[in-house]
């Protein structure tokens, strides 16, 4: 299970944002695939609405704790409590939101 | 107290026994068919394979809360030490925090994780069904609560020695040690303990077992 994100050596700033981006959303959707057992087409169709907490029913309290700590993990992160609010898991789109935002701090 | 042992034996004398440490707390269940599919084609291929009761899990009569690693390590110390033969460890997860205590032959751990990471899933849970239940807690109160009383996280109830022992739980060296990642370089398979809803995976059972045979006989276990 590779991080998803690659040693690539890109030409312009621009570009390797877009890389880091794109990167980050393929170690979201596999792990979310991993932790709600989505299976890799239901992981790549999620879109910026696709509701996750509340709307999936396989997204338990317990599923939340996980995902936290496997995007600590996956995306070399530190995530406090005080940051988490019901509205980041609210959908895919705010979740990753969240993860870009965290990512590039 | 003898806890209960699931055992599966080859049909000839076997030529080692594959003692199964699982992944703790609810990762044990969202794995546990896929060990013991593992357990049967490590029987298919000569060797016996035990998966024992750790006290205060499964059928044990044991309150969890009474339980911490140390009593953990002992309790499979004392089934290694029962087993007739070279024993082999294969530990996954935060098993691999827990079996070094016992005299084996040769270690082989999965995917190996800290203490402190297993026991930030299971505080965050609890304050995840706590905010859905309306109550504020964070990491930092459960923390505190933990010195002095046991706590209920995600339905085990652990004492303060398990809660401290586990935050700052590391897997111990051991000799001779075969560690591997799920992945090409290590086994082909999904990390079932993730999962929200048990599944299994009968490719990565078999993925294991014949990793386990490989890496023992290079051991000189045959």
């Amino acid at each position: 299970m590779g991080s998803g994100i690659e040693g690539i050596c890109p030409f312009r700033v621009e570009e390797r944002k877009l890389t880091d981006n794109s990167s980050v959303d393929a170690t979201l959707r596999a792990l979310l695939a991993d932790v709600l057992g989505l299976g890799e087409d239901r992981a790549a169709a999620l879109t910026e609405d696709s509701g996750l907490f509340g709307e999936l029913p396989e997204f338990d309290s317990m599923a939340v704790a996980t995902v936290l700590t496997e995007m600590e993990d996956r995306l070399g992160i530190l995530i406090d409590d005080d940051e988490i609010d019901g509205e980041i898991f609210e959908t895919y789109g705010n979740l990753l939101a969240f993860s870009l935002r965290k990512v590039t701090d | 107290m003898s806890e209960h042992r699931l055992r599966i034996d080859p049909a000839g004398t076997p030529r080692a026994t594959v003692l199964i440490v699982p992944p703790l707390f609810e990762e044990a269940n969202r794995t546990r068919r896929t060990l013991v599919l593992a357990m049967r084609a490590l029987s298919a291929e000569g060797s016996a394979a035990v998966l024992s009761d750790l006290p205060g899990q499964n059928e044990s009569l044991v309150p969890l809360v009474e339980v911490n690693l140390d009593r953990w390590q002992d309790a499979l110390a004392e089934v290694v030490s029962g087993i007739d033969g070279p024993t082999i460890i294969a530990s996954f997860r935060g098993g691999a925090l827990i079996d070094h205590k016992a005299k084996a032959k040769a270690w082989w751990r999965l995917a190996p994780v800290g203490g402190a990471s297993l026991l930030r899933t299971l505080m965050r849970a609890r304050v995840s069904a706590d905010r859905e239940a309306g109550v504020a807690s964070s990491l930092e109160s459960l923390q505190d609560e933990a010195k002095t009383a046991p706590l209920l996280l995600a339905g085990n109830r652990l004492s303060p020695a398990m809660i401290a022992q586990l935050g700052a739980s590391e897997a111990q060296v051991v000799e001779p040690l075969r560690s591997v990642g799920l992945g090409a370089d290590g086994i082909v398979g999904t990390p079932l303990w993730l999962r929200a809803e048990p599944g299994e995976d009968a490719a990565m059972a078999a993925a294991i077992a014949a990793d386990i045979s490989a890496w023992s006989k290079t051991c000189g276990i045959s």
